[in-house]
């Protein structure tokens, strides 16, 4: 449940985290990532570096290459027809893009939760949540529990449907839905997690629970959210992109984009004034 | 979000003039000898009323709009500067109200009241101006007219503190005349700084 002071304190340590966020670590950085399909150029040149343990919103109007951006951190671009990449991707120190790095071990570590919540339907909460670790090769059924249960707590599910595990994932709303699409791409102990307007279907209620949830995942990941919600953006994270027809054309820490966007496109846009 | 923001601007220059002409009048009534202490009430709590209404149209805007960057500084800004404005009235009937306590000043030396008066009227105008264009060299310039207030205020608190040689209510009735135009050249730079971060986002 949530509650006022648990909130406010959240908001405290975004704050914080916010002004400090420089000294962070570099997690995942893209360099000169260009990527469209076929003739056509969705992204153009973006370098951008994401900081560890840190929330990082990318805004942007429909079609500027938003999701296009975050579908390439993973390499799930390129499983589009037509799709192309070009630039480089690092998490750390490893280049994603390298012929010699396999991509589902790349999805692994860079999890992604989509704009619509799309469990397993037939298949029931629990087995929602242990299905990437079966694919992963993991048999040992305690441990498997185990997971499931430290997953669907760290997605604030347990408390909530902790006695409907065995019920099918489609039965749960629509909020509940897509946290258990977050606890399914957190039991693979990803290290960085990537979010395509995650509450873009979701009442308030719901979007304020994913909020807070996203605000929590950062003590342990790097997490990435792509959001038409500029509100939501000053919320939750600690640094935004702008992104402008496949240019990146700002990015810093959240405070000072919402409060004094250095660049006349970026005020524009954040002010509704086009988009 | 626009029509809101053009109303906030035009709640708040209606404070201005409210706020300039309450002060001009308190000054020269001063310096008149007229007891004008029931207007300037009036006035006063006129633009406290002004202020609490920028502040509901303020409130309103963030609420409905959640705006951010420019918008968001210009409505925290028009806080701050209403709240200036409902101050320079409220200084205006201290002022109206030194006439009301010491009575008749005739026989007092008010030249120095008049020297800073100047100073203090054109600081009030500087800021309306630099507010209505939104002008930071225009802004930026009251700090240099307040080190002049400040230093006359000082100058005169340490002559008196000399052994004066003037009555000592004419003494005092000035002291406090030059302490009020003294914090209203300082919420002028305030209404000044209010304006240079609706520019350029720098804290003053």
């Amino acid at each position: 449940m949530l509650t006022h002071n648990y909130l406010a304190e959240t908001v405290v340590q975004t704050r914080e985290k916010a002004e400090g966020v420089e000294s962070l670590n570099t997690k995942l950085t893209a360099e000169n990532l260009s990527a469209g399909f076929g003739k056509k150029k969705v992204l153009d040149s973006v370098s951008i570096e994401f900081k560890e343990k840190a929330v990082t919103a990318i805004i942007g109007p429909s079609g500027c290459g938003k999701s296009t951006l975050i579908r390439c951190l993973n390499r799930m671009h390129e499983v589009t027809t037509s799709a192309w990449v070009t630039g480089q991707v690092f998490l750390e120190n490893q280049n994603v893009y390298d012929p010699a790095v396999d991509p589902v071990s790349v999805r692994r570590k860079i999890g992604m939760v989509f704009q619509k919540p799309n469990p397993f339907p037939t298949m029931s909460v629990f087995d929602n949540v242990a299905a990437g670790l079966r694919l992963n090769g993991e048999r040992d059924r305690k441990l498997i529990a185990r997971k499931v249960e430290a997953n669907l707590r760290k997605s604030f599910l347990w408390e909530e449907i902790g006695d409907r595990i065995n019920e099918s994932g489609a039965s749960l709303s629509g909020g509940q839905q897509q946290r258990l699409c977050i606890a399914r791409a957190l039991a693979v102990e990803p290290e960085v997690v990537l979010m395509d307007e995650p509450c873009s279907a979701l009442d308030p209620v719901a979007t304020a629970k994913i909020e807070e949830l996203i605000i929590r995942l950062k003590e342990t990941y790097t997490v990435i959210v792509v959001t038409h919600n500029m509100q939501q953006a000053a919320r939750i994270s600690d640094l935004t992109g702008f992104l402008y027809l496949g240019k990146l054309i700002e990015f810093g820490p959240t405070r000072q984009i919402f409060e004094n966007p250095h660049n006349e496109l970026t005020e524009r846009y954040i002010s509704g004034k086009f988009g | 979000m626009d029509m809101g923001l053009s109303r906030l601007q035009n709640a708040v220059v209606d404070m201005a003039n409210l706020a300039q002409q309450s002060v001009m009048k308190a000054i020269e009534a001063y310096a008149k000898g007229e007891k004008i202490t029931q207007e300037a009430f009036k006035r006063s709590n006129e633009l406290s009323l002004l202020a609490s209404e920028v502040e509901e149209l303020a409130v309103e805007l963030l609420a409905r709009y959640q705006p951010v960057a420019t918008d968001l500084r210009f409505i925290k800004s028009c806080l701050e500067i209403a709240y200036g404005f409902s101050r320079f009235g409220r200084y205006a009937y201290d002022i109206a109200q030194v006439l009301e306590v010491y009575g008749d000043l005739s026989e007092c030396d008010k030249s120095v009241v008049q020297d800073l008066s100047g100073t203090v009227t054109r600081m009030i105008q500087t800021s309306i101006q630099s507010f209505k264009t939104r002008d930071e060299k225009l802004a930026r310039s009251l700090r240099n007219d307040d080190d002049h207030v400040d230093k006359a205020y000082l100058d005169y608190n340490r002559e008196l503190a000399k052994a004066p040689s003037i009555p000592i209510r004419c003494a005092v009735a000035s002291l406090l005349v030059l302490r009020y135009l003294e914090r209203i050249a300082d919420h002028a730079c305030y209404i000044g700084d209010s304006v240079i971060y609706i520019t350029t986002a720098a804290k003053v």
